[in-house]
């Protein structure tokens, strides 16, 4: 009798305990950020070597990815591979209906909302952000991390919150880079491959080239580039499991960041352009 | 000579992945298979694959559809949200979440792993007892990493049809009919063929890559964080290129 409630207590337990895991876990984090969030003004204050330290390696990249050049050609590429996508996927598209002089105004249009913001997103979480988690998971395994706390150095606020001001600093200059690859390639691939005249792309192009989009586009671009890098800090600042615990912290951030981001580009998205759409046919 | 080394390590990388990817071709058709650990690695790939793949697919396709019906709605054919939805999702959605997912969540994770067991000298275990982890290990990762992001694929597209259906009819207010008679006005079989040969490309390149990462590895804990961070960038570059390539050789042969 008592056996039998005990494993209907246990069946019912389980679910419940796993519930209230995950509830743990968020409220973590949430504590987490905010404790990153906070550390920025010490950040900013006291550790203004390790920031710009910080800045000078996120941007040309450590390791066997600045050999490829670093993030910056790694986030340009990419960005001209997604921005090459309109020329062949957009400009075919519109010949199929017979529009293919609107491809200018495509590039224009969704490059700016979409494509590059989220290109830009990727190339950040994949360098930048994994680059962050697999530093910080090292030197907690090494016990570097428990070395700075008995220190008395605010180990969140140095380690952490001097990466998140970092890559703000650093998003800017990648995310023009990003924006015009992606233009350059929409308008190569579709004037030098697919023969359009010049004129015609560029009318269509600035006509529609918005710039209240394009300044909404760099703010998309900050925002991201915080979300990224307080997701990868807190993965990295909290692994375990010795050598093999970092490659899976790593793997486990980049995870989360992207289904993050996808979901704040949605919502950011969503509230910018909202039902009205902002967008003018007439000009 | 520190110089000339330099120059040539990463030359000798490349070198050393396509000694690997050749190995795979012969020894994917050579006994013995590897089944247990193919139906293991399936079930990995997966298994970490389809909560990302669920949360990715829904914003990105909302994100298409959102904008390109502001877009329609200006032009007054709000009618023909549907042709622009599918052909969004099919040719281009579908293959780039799948692309996301493999190298962010299926890649790195398969990293990790073999990463740990080359640490651990698991590795030179199995060589010393005479199993080729080419043939034990790697082979059968790369073809279940190939057949995961095929029926990925197929999931997200359905995931993104249903959807940009939903999102289109009861936010945006297309009628249900129209979106549904224009689903095949731009897009037929062979864009679908294309974006499941895609897929499969994807699946195989990502699996090479994160396998080659992965038995790589050297050094400590710092050595295995940056074979992951090498794996995820280098699978995003090169499927987002595998990408473009394949889109433009597709749009040559449907036209």
């Amino acid at each position: 009798m008592t056996a039998q409630a005990s494993t209907h207590l246990g069946a019912i337990s389980r679910p419940v305990r796993k519930f209230v895991g995950s509830l743990t876990r968020i409220g973590a984090q949430t504590k987490f950020y905010t404790e990153i969030l906070k550390g920025i003004g010490v950040a900013l204050a006291h550790h203004k070597r390790e920031v710009i330290r910080l800045i000078a390696q996120m941007s040309l990249g450590v390791g066997a990815l600045a050999v490829i050049g670093g993030t910056v050609v790694i986030v340009g590429f990419l960005s001209l591979t997604t921005g090459s996508l309109i020329a062949v996927q957009g400009y075919n598209t519109l010949a199929g209906v017979d529009v293919e002089a609107l491809t200018g105004f495509v590039s224009a249009y969704l490059n700016v909302r979409l494509i590059a913001p989220v290109t830009a997103t990727i190339g950040l979480a994949a360098t930048i952000g994994a680059g962050a988690t697999a530093q910080l998971g090292a030197m907690r395994i090494n016990e570097e991390i428990d070395a700075l706390e008995v220190m008395g150095i605010r180990s969140i606020a140095y380690l952490t919150s001097s990466r998140v001001v970092a890559g703000v600093v650093v998003v800017i200059p990648l995310y023009c880079i990003a924006i015009l690859m992606s233009f350059v390639a929409a308008q190569v691939g579709t004037t030098f491959f697919y023969g359009q005249s010049v004129g015609v792309y560029l009318h269509y192009f600035n006509t529609f080239l918005n710039p209240t989009d394009i300044l909404w586009s760099f703010a998309q671009a900050i925002v991201m580039a915080v979300v990224v890098m307080v997701v990868h800090t807190y993965y990295g600042f909290n692994a375990t499991g010795g050598p093999a615990g970092v490659g899976e912290a790593v793997g486990r951030a980049v995870r989360a960041s992207l289904v993050v981001t996808a979901l704040a580009t949605m919502l950011i998205t969503l509230a910018i352009y909202g039902q009205s759409g902002n967008f003018h046919l007439s000009g | 000579m520190t110089t000339l080394a330099r120059i040539a390590s990463p030359a000798r990388g490349l070198g050393e992945f396509f000694a690997m990817a050749l190995d795979v071709a012969v020894l994917m058709f050579r006994p013995p298979w590897a089944w247990r650990e193919f139906i293991l690695q399936s079930w990995f790939v997966a298994r970490v694959s389809l909560f990302p793949t669920f949360m990715l697919s829904l914003p990105y396709t909302v994100l298409t559809v959102f904008v390109e019906n502001i877009l329609l709605v200006e032009f007054g054919a709000a009618d023909v949200s549907g042709a622009g939805a599918a052909q969004g999702v099919v040719t281009q959605i579908g293959p780039v979440v799948t692309v996301l997912v493999i190298s962010g969540a299926g890649a790195t994770a398969m990293c990790a792993d073999l990463g740990a067991r080359t640490i651990r000298e698991e590795l030179d275990a199995l060589r010393v007892l005479g199993i080729n982890p080419v043939q034990a290990l790697v082979v059968p990762r790369v073809v279940a990493a190939t057949m995961i992001a095929l029926l990925l694929n197929s999931f997200v597209t359905l995931l993104g049809i249903t959807g940009g259906f939903l999102f289109s009819v009861f936010f945006q207010h297309v009628t249900p009919g129209a979106f549904a008679a224009s689903l095949t006005l731009l897009t037929g079989p062979r864009d679908v063929v294309i974006s499941l040969v895609k897929a499969a490309l994807f699946g195989m390149s990502a699996g090479l890559i994160a396998c080659y990462k992965g038995i790589s590895v050297r050094g400590g804990p710092q050595g295995v964080g940056n074979a992951v961070n090498e794996t995820v960038v280098l699978t995003f570059v090169a499927l987002f290129f595998i990408n473009i390539m394949a889109t433009a050789v597709g749009v040559q042969v449907t036209r």
